[in-house]
């Protein structure tokens, strides 16, 4: 086990070289590319504990049908927390089937941080750093002091992809904290304050709930969050025009 | 550099072969993107003097694809790419012109390290160039020739993507990680084939489609642009921009456009046509303008198709402009058969055709292979398309544009004259022009439509029921410099007070140097959709000013930057005298000059002073006077300090605007101003 009470400096360079050299391929890749579908490695071997976690008191929900991709909230999550506008430093990605066209509504998936009841995250964090923040509403944070950049939330997270995010630049893995630590913006956050990507999204298609969704798929997190409205015709319509000219002159 | 920039523009001569850097801080002084792609291609088009500037096709031909500082900023509206060189659409010259293109393209752009990519040169065989941060190849493109625009955007994924799957799982590229895939700006078929109706595609219906630029590419063996950017842009102080933006949204009242975007959005959109469940077709960039322009119909179903097929080809919509809207007109001349259309291209050009006669199977213009009588037809559009892209029979002629079109049928003088060629100047599709006469005088001064809304909500009907001498003159508070002239509002167009205070007078010379040099800066080198900013009702100069110093730390005031606006408005001012432009050559066509010339005052009407009072009037008579047009000339150039006689930039102009290094160059050539 990684000796936590050495300084954070030693910590980082010892542990996380012991955990790259005990760990498998995967780990030593960069704790990325693409994961087998059940936690591998050394510092995995151990089955997952039945262990009961205090609940988050936060959890974003998201509609997928009302999400334009434009990719606002990625934008102000690596603002927020990185001070860089960074969409590989955020941690709630939008990915867009693009450029293979895939049609409304199978073309945007939306990756947020469940917050969940169970984290595996947090459980096999070797060093603590993958926490429970129980002095602010029991979300599950990653302490970028404390983390030892070596992967093993990245590789625990059971969705894909990941919702730990790695940070090349810092070496460390990183996730949602429903925006408890925002060094370059000064709103609260947290279950009682704001998040920026839930205060950004031009289409309201990020909101924040106290009560956890649905744990058992990716559709108690997608939920609908007002009636699809949805437009039609010509944007020349706005004009109350006739937009049927071409129709009616050619006849 | 100040924040927002990543200080280093891409620049790939496709002959040699060669990737060179510029650095960004050499064009720091012109903003970002149309600024600096116009001083770019000043430095190696023009400044060289090794090209006469003819033909568009040339390698020599120089195409600067730039974003501004506030792209991938997370500032909304924002992140549009600019496209600009050697235009070969404008007629009869090919005109120096810009387009430019929403989607992320200029995002990832950033995101890779690059505020531009600047194309020369001509490759000796297709290819295509792959940029993944800072690792730049020209890739072998001979398997992707031929292929439609959303084919070559597959293709390309495929090779640079990897086996990732979508949606599922992150790609390591380097020490970085992504789950974006590339973003690729392309051309189809029409490119490869150079017709001068080709556009630039990004994803799967945002195009640059003002000036025939995908024709560029194809003359330069050039397929496509793919980009991977895993990396961060620095900006002064993330959270003024988080700030400003919360602001702007939860103040928002809906805008002056209607369909424009609203404060959201990290890119240009979306806007409500863009919404991605408003069309079957995938969203977020949705082909919204084209089902306006190319295929109006209340079959949705078909209307995509037709877009489809468009944008696959790479056909630009706006050059196959049919028309959106039209309206009855007294006095127009009578083939308008009392529907003066608003807006016109090549498609109501061959609705003129056909029903005047000369159009049809064995006819003085023979429209093998198009099937005519499916005029409104999903198969009739999808025809058109297939026969220019195949340049077959009609299509080899359309492919040209519709003066050079007209030019084969011997019809160019009559059609022109006679206003069936509805184009005000330069061959460039008509939209919206009159009465919105800034508009028209910036299609004469530029090299084709300006596609800027700015003034057309501000000066109609108030919509809050202000009276309209009083919305005017809060108007006129917000155009900095040009403060306090609420005679630039004024539209009356005949009579002495034309040209005392209306459409002749220096009056109206501000207005137009206004939209201008507001437009050169904010909207094509700050890069905002245009239909987002400006808001001359509410946010416009605060809202600018305020994302611009959050991002990059200066503190320019408004002025400042409409300073830098006219700077760049000269340089491109000076490229179009090198070019040839001259007082002489710059004239509207016949039609703007007659009943009939005016359009749809779409906001209720346009401010009208006369006799001591304001009205709003739509002015559907409204036509130019060929003396008026010419007195409001010697107004502008005097405004803008280029002489009187041809309206070149004086020296004097020049010095005062810190573009000394354009001196020599225009003096050597014989058209250096003088005051």
């Amino acid at each position: 086990m990684v000796d936590t009470k050495k300084t954070e400096n030693d910590t980082k360079s010892v542990s996380r070289r012991d955990f790259l050299k005990k760990g498998s391929a995967a780990i030593a890749a960069g704790a990325m590319g693409v994961y087998a579908s059940q936690p591998t490695g050394d510092a995995l071997a151990d089955p997952i504990r039945e262990v009961s976690y205090l609940p988050s008191k936060g959890y974003i929900v998201h509609d997928s049908r009302l999400c334009f991709g434009c990719q606002s909230c990625m934008y102000a999550c690596s603002m927020a927390h990185e001070g860089v506008a960074s969409p590989s430093l955020s941690r709630i990605q939008i990915i867009r089937d693009a450029p293979s066209f895939t049609k409304y509504p199978y073309d945007i998936v939306m990756s947020v941080c469940r917050q969940c009841v169970t984290p595996l995250c947090v459980q096999n964090c070797p060093t603590g750093a993958c926490h429970i923040d129980t002095e602010n509403g029991n979300v599950r944070v990653i302490d970028p002091n404390e983390c030892i950049g070596c992967g093993t939330c990245i590789e625990s997270c059971p969705q894909r992809p990941h919702r730990t995010v790695w940070n090349p630049e810092k070496d460390i893995s990183m996730k949602c904290d429903l925006c408890l630590n925002t060094p370059y913006w000064s709103n609260k956050g947290g279950p009682d304050g704001h998040q920026a990507c839930v205060d950004i999204c031009p289409a309201k298609a990020l909101k924040l709930v106290h009560e956890p969704p649905l744990q058992t798929d990716v559709n108690g997190y997608d939920v609908e969050l007002a009636p699809p409205q949805v437009p039609s015709g010509s944007f020349m319509d706005v004009f109350n025009q006739d937009s049927d000219d071409n129709q009616k002159e050619g006849e | 550099m100040t924040g927002g920039y990543t200080g280093k523009i891409l620049r790939i001569d496709l002959t040699t072969r060669l990737i060179h850097m510029i650095d960004t801080a050499k064009y720091e002084e012109f903003g970002g993107g149309y600024g600096m792609g116009t001083a770019i291609f000043w430095d190696l088009a023009v400044a060289p003097g090794e090209w006469d500037l003819k033909d568009a096709y040339d390698p020599r031909n120089v195409l600067p694809i730039m974003v501004g500082p506030l792209a991938a900023t997370g500032v909304p509206g924002a992140g549009r790419t600019n496209v600009c060189g050697l235009s070969p659409e404008t007629f009869p010259t090919c005109e120096f012109w810009r387009s430019n293109l929403g989607g992320r393209f200029g995002n990832m752009m950033k995101l890779a390290g690059w505020d531009g990519i600047v194309v020369q040169g001509r490759a000796d065989k297709p290819v295509w160039i792959n940029i993944i941060n800072d690792q730049v190849k020209i890739e072998d493109g001979k398997e992707l020739w031929g292929l439609d625009t959303w084919e070559t955007q597959n293709r390309i994924t495929s090779m640079v993507g990897g086996k990732t799957r979508y949606g599922e799982e992150w790609q390591q590229i380097g020490d970085t990680y992504t789950t974006t895939r590339p973003e690729i700006l392309c051309i189809g078929p029409v490119g490869e084939t150079k017709s001068r109706l080709a556009a630039l595609i990004t994803g799967s219906g945002v195009s640059a489609r003002i000036g025939g630029h995908g024709a560029v590419f194809g003359a330069k063996n050039l397929n496509a642009i793919s980009v991977t950017g895993t990396g961060s842009v620095q900006m002064s102080d993330p959270e003024g921009v988080l700030k400003a933006r919360i602001l702007q949204m939860k103040t928002y009242t809906g805008g002056d456009i209607p369909f424009a975007s609203g404060p959201g959005a990290a890119s240009c959109m979306p806007c409500l046509r863009a919404d991605r469940r408003r069309s079957n077709y995938y969203g977020g960039e949705s082909m919204c303008a084209d089902q306006s322009w190319y295929f109006n119909n209340r079959n949705q179903t078909a209307q995509d198709k037709a877009c489809e097929a468009l944008i696959k080809s790479g056909l630009s919509s706006w050059s196959l402009h049919f028309h959106a809207m039209s309206i009855e007109i007294e006095g127009a001349p009578k083939f308008y058969r009392k529907k003066v259309p608003t807006d016109s291209g090549l498609g109501w050009y061959l609705q003129f055709l056909k029903e005047q006669g000369l159009l049809g199977p064995g006819k003085q213009i023979d429209s093998a292979p198009l099937p005519l009588d499916q005029w409104n037809e999903l198969s009739f559009r999808e025809a058109l398309i297939d026969c220019i892209v195949r340049r077959e029979g009609i299509g080899d002629a359309l492919a040209e544009g519709c003066c050079r079109a007209a030019q084969k049928w011997g019809r160019l003088e009559m059609d022109r004259d006679s206003g069936a060629l509805r184009l005000p100047a330069w061959g460039a599709t008509s939209h919206w022009t009159m009465p919105f006469v800034e508009w028209a005088y910036a299609y004469m001064l530029g090299a084709g439509d300006p596609a800027w809304h700015g003034f057309m909500a501000p000066t109609g009907v108030p919509r809050d029921g202000t009276p309209l001498e009083e919305s005017l003159e809060k108007l006129s508070k917000r155009t900095i410099p040009y403060t306090d002239d609420i005679f630039m509002f004024n539209y009356a167009w005949k009579g002495e007070e034309a040209w005392k205070t209306g459409i002749y007078s220096p009056h109206k010379a501000k207005q137009v140097a206004w939209s201008r040099h507001y437009s050169a800066f904010w909207n094509e080198s700050m890069a905002f959709c245009e239909m987002f900013l400006p808001e001359l009702h509410s946010y416009t100069p605060e809202m600018e000013i305020m994302y611009y110093k959050a991002v990059t730390g200066k503190n320019d005031s408004f002025a400042d930057t409409m300073r830098i606006g006219q700077k760049i408005w000269t340089l491109e001012r000076a490229i179009r005298v090198m070019h040839g432009r001259s007082r002489q050559t710059e004239d509207f066509y016949p039609y703007m000059y007659m009943p009939g010339a005016s359009g749809l005052a779409v906001y209720g009407g346009v401010p009208i002073y006369e006799k001591g009072k304001w009205r709003s009037d739509p002015a559907p008579d409204m036509y130019l006077d060929r003396k008026g047009v010419d007195d409001f000339k010697s107004h502008y150039y005097a405004l803008e300090g280029w002489d009187k006689e041809h309206g070149w930039p004086t020296r004097k102009t020049l010095e005062k605007l810190d573009l000394e290094r354009m001196i020599k160059t225009l003096r050597d050539s014989g058209k250096l101003g003088t005051a």
